[in-house]
């Protein structure tokens, strides 16, 4: 305890009684700060601020553009019918690998070996479930639990991921609106921005570094 | 590897780098582009300087609250389930560190990319307590095999070229086939993907570093690119975050802020591929991620830079656009900045961390020409802090005798507008009467300028002459 006695009261020092604030003003500073959470006080990109179409289509251009692949899908029903068509065009064995998300519960995997739990050694194709796309950069936010093990998101050598249409928010506040929303925080949460990538070597851009070589986003009509 | 400074023979160690014809290539080739990413990047939002203003400011909060915000920030994550240990010095902290990987008796240690790591010196300590550190960013990774450090706190291997790289993995990946076709860029990649894959199930223990720590919610958060620092914190069993204490921001709001700025400042990218947001070990029903979660705070003269002309340095968020826009970074490279920090922000931080007597030479590498400040997303005044540092190092006397002389000389005269004006003019005098065809080819005393360069002859009189009005009032006129 004592380093951290020392660290704090060398703060204290300098932070209060040589600046002339009472501890007393300076916690009330603080706690007004962190009661502003939920609301941001800095500018908000007019990027971030999309509606509707515009917005749905800047969040496909953006995941594009961050070397992702995207297509839409009319009901959640049709996601492993497609899911068979994306390996097959891949090159990929017929398995995806998931876990225990519920809207993947009902469907039909037939078709597929689907197997559930965390993310092994090699992992040829995994499926998560995202919270919900940004469209001011094309980012995807999940959260980490049993429905969508956070191994899955980085040991798939493609990763696949879902979202309904209604998941897609214009930027970074909402968000974090909707994470909040979701419950209680979960261990991680997650923003992916298109396949895992590296220049460290020769400083040429090469994707597939350590994560997934290729992204792959269904994106839903609610 | 070594973290021993060689900061006092800066001036050495830039000869050398200047001098190495293949280090100079090289660091042409890798900074080639950055500065124009970042250009594009900035410019593409036109809100960018209005964030800048908004970071600066959420952080210079954060400072003038930082105890209470790491005293919210450490209740929220031991609410989370996890430990927090605080660390004054390195020592303290390689210390902490050995204790939780003795405690799980690990013998591996997988890192993500942290410069708190490099400049405790941990992979050098860890080896010797008889613990394996394996680096997986693949810049850390190729370093490590060299037994080097980072020359840039982002691409730490940028000094390195492709045929060094694959020697390195020719020389320590003896497993593999010894004629195997390693000429493809991707090739060497693939051959590190899958070295290191099936380090991140070997390992007992994941270090990582943190770019930000939120009081709010007690998250400790990493942005990368290449999914190794993710893999690194979810396999092991217990996951060791170290971090400084200025990486912490109140609210996930304020960290959207820095990430907004981060990623155009650092590679132009407007967001990272991965930001992962981290709290506490694994839930009760969490079928992945690590038993136990522990963060380390490091002061390690942090706290004393706070309340000093030094405390803006704190708002540094490490994207390393300062170094990539810096004359003398790209010229020397980072390895003669002899320490842990390059660049301009390392000239700053470095006398704070190591003390002036062995960081001092630092702030001495600038030409003042104010790009590092310009393009510095928090705003921090570089060469601002880099004067008060030389003032320091005049002030005690650190400054070597004959340019003390030389300033106090100076000093005297200027303060005596005659002596001055006549110095001045008899300097232009001199300086005509040296020169051939405008310019100096050796000069008295400035040696240093004109062995390797011409001195330009001055045109006219002394800018006191010139400025002197006419009779009839002008200035500027006269030649």
């Amino acid at each position: 305890m004592s380093g951290r006695v020392r660290i704090l009261s060398r703060l204290r020092r300098s932070l209060s009684e040589e600046a002339g604030v009472t501890d007393e003003e300076r916690r009330e500073a603080v706690a007004a700060r962190l009661r502003l959470a939920g609301a941001q006080t800095a500018p908000v990109p007019e990027i971030a601020r999309t509606e509707g179409a515009a917005m749905l289509e800047r969040f496909e251009a953006k995941l594009r553009g961050v070397d992702a692949t995207v297509t839409r899908l009319g009901a959640m029903a049709d996601l492993p019918g497609a899911m068979v068509e994306e390996l097959r065009a891949r090159n990929l064995p017929r398995a995806i690998r998931m876990g225990e998300e519920p809207d993947f519960a009902g469907l039909d995997w037939a078709e597929l070996d689907a197997t559930r739990g965390v993310g092994r050694l090699e992992e040829p194709a995994t499926l998560s479930r995202g919270l919900c796309g940004v469209a001011e950069t094309g980012t995807v936010a999940l959260r980490s639990g049993p429905d969508n093990p956070v191994t899955l998101t980085f040991l798939g050598e493609t990763h696949f991921m879902v979202l309904k249409a209604s998941d897609v928010v214009p930027g970074l506040e909402e968000m974090w609106a909707r994470v909040r929303r979701a419950g209680p925080m979960s261990r991680t949460v997650n923003l992916v921005t298109g396949p895992s990538r590296s220049a460290d070597i020769g400083q040429v851009l090469q994707l597939g570094a350590h994560g997934p070589v290729a992204v792959h986003v269904f994106i839903v009509e609610d | 590897m070594t973290h021993q400074p060689t900061t006092p023979q800066f001036k050495a160690n830039s000869r050398a780098a200047i001098a190495d014809g293949g280090l100079q290539e090289q660091m042409t080739k890798a900074l080639g582009n950055s500065m124009a990413k970042r250009a594009y990047a900035s410019g593409a939002l036109p809100e960018f300087d209005q964030l800048r203003d908004a970071a600066r400011d959420l952080k210079n909060h954060t400072l003038a609250h930082l105890d209470l915000y790491l005293e919210a920030y450490e209740s929220k994550v031991q609410a989370d389930g996890g430990q927090v240990h605080w660390a004054e010095t390195a020592e303290d902290a390689r210390e902490i560190i050995l204790n939780i990987c003795r405690s799980v008796d690990a013998t591996s240690v997988n890192k993500g990319k942290s410069m708190i790591s490099e400049e405790i010196g941990l992979n050098d300590f860890l080896e010797e307590k008889g613990i394996a550190p394996v680096e997986t960013d693949l810049g850390e990774y190729i370093i490590q095999l060299r037994k080097e450090t980072p020359s840039h706190i982002i691409g730490p291997a940028i000094h390195v070229t492709v045929p060094q790289v694959r020697e390195a993995f020719r020389t320590h990946h003896p497993h593999l086939p010894i004629d195997r076709d390693l000429e493809g860029l991707d090739k060497l990649l693939l051959e590190a993907r899958a070295e290191l894959r099936a380090k991140y199930f070997e390992a007992e223990v994941g270090i990582t570093g943190a770019n930000m720590l939120i009081a709010e919610t007690g998250q400790s958060v990493i942005v990368t690119n290449e999914g190794n620092g993710d893999l690194s914190q979810s396999l092991p069993k217990v996951h060791i975050v170290i971090a400084s204490i200025e990486k912490v921001v109140p609210t996930l709001e304020d960290a959207s802020t820095v990430l907004r700025v981060l990623g155009r400042s650092a590679t132009g990218q407007e967001m990272s591929v991965y930001t992962t947001f981290s709290a506490g070990p694994r839930r009760e029903e969490d079928p992945d991620g690590p038993e136990e979660y522990h963060v380390v705070l490091l002061d390690n003269g942090r706290s004393a830079m706070v309340g000093t002309e030094f405390q803006e340095m704190l708002r540094c968020i490490r994207c390393g656009a300062c170094m990539n826009h810096c004359p003398v970074y790209r010229s020397v490279g980072g390895h003669a900045y002899g320490w842990v920090y390059p660049g301009p922000m390392g000239a700053v931080l470095t006398p704070s961390l190591i003390g002036l007597k062995q960081g001092g030479q630092l702030p001495n590498a600038s030409t003042f020409c104010g790009r590092c400040e310009e393009v510095c997303p928090m705003r921090i005044p570089l060469p601002k802090m880099m004067r008060h540092w030389r003032e320091r190092e005049f002030e005690r006397q650190l400054t070597p005798a004959g340019t003390r002389r030389g300033l106090r000389f100076w000093a005297s005269a200027a303060a005596r507008p005659g002596v001055y004006r006549a110095g001045a003019r008899l300097a232009a005098w001199g300086l005509r009467l040296l020169s051939s065809g405008g310019r100096v080819k050796r000069l008295p005393l400035a040696g240093a300028w004109t062995d390797v360069r011409d001195f330009p002859a001055p045109e006219g009189g002394t800018f006191m002459d010139r400025y002197r009005p006419d009779a009839d009032g002008k200035r500027g006129a006269k030649r």
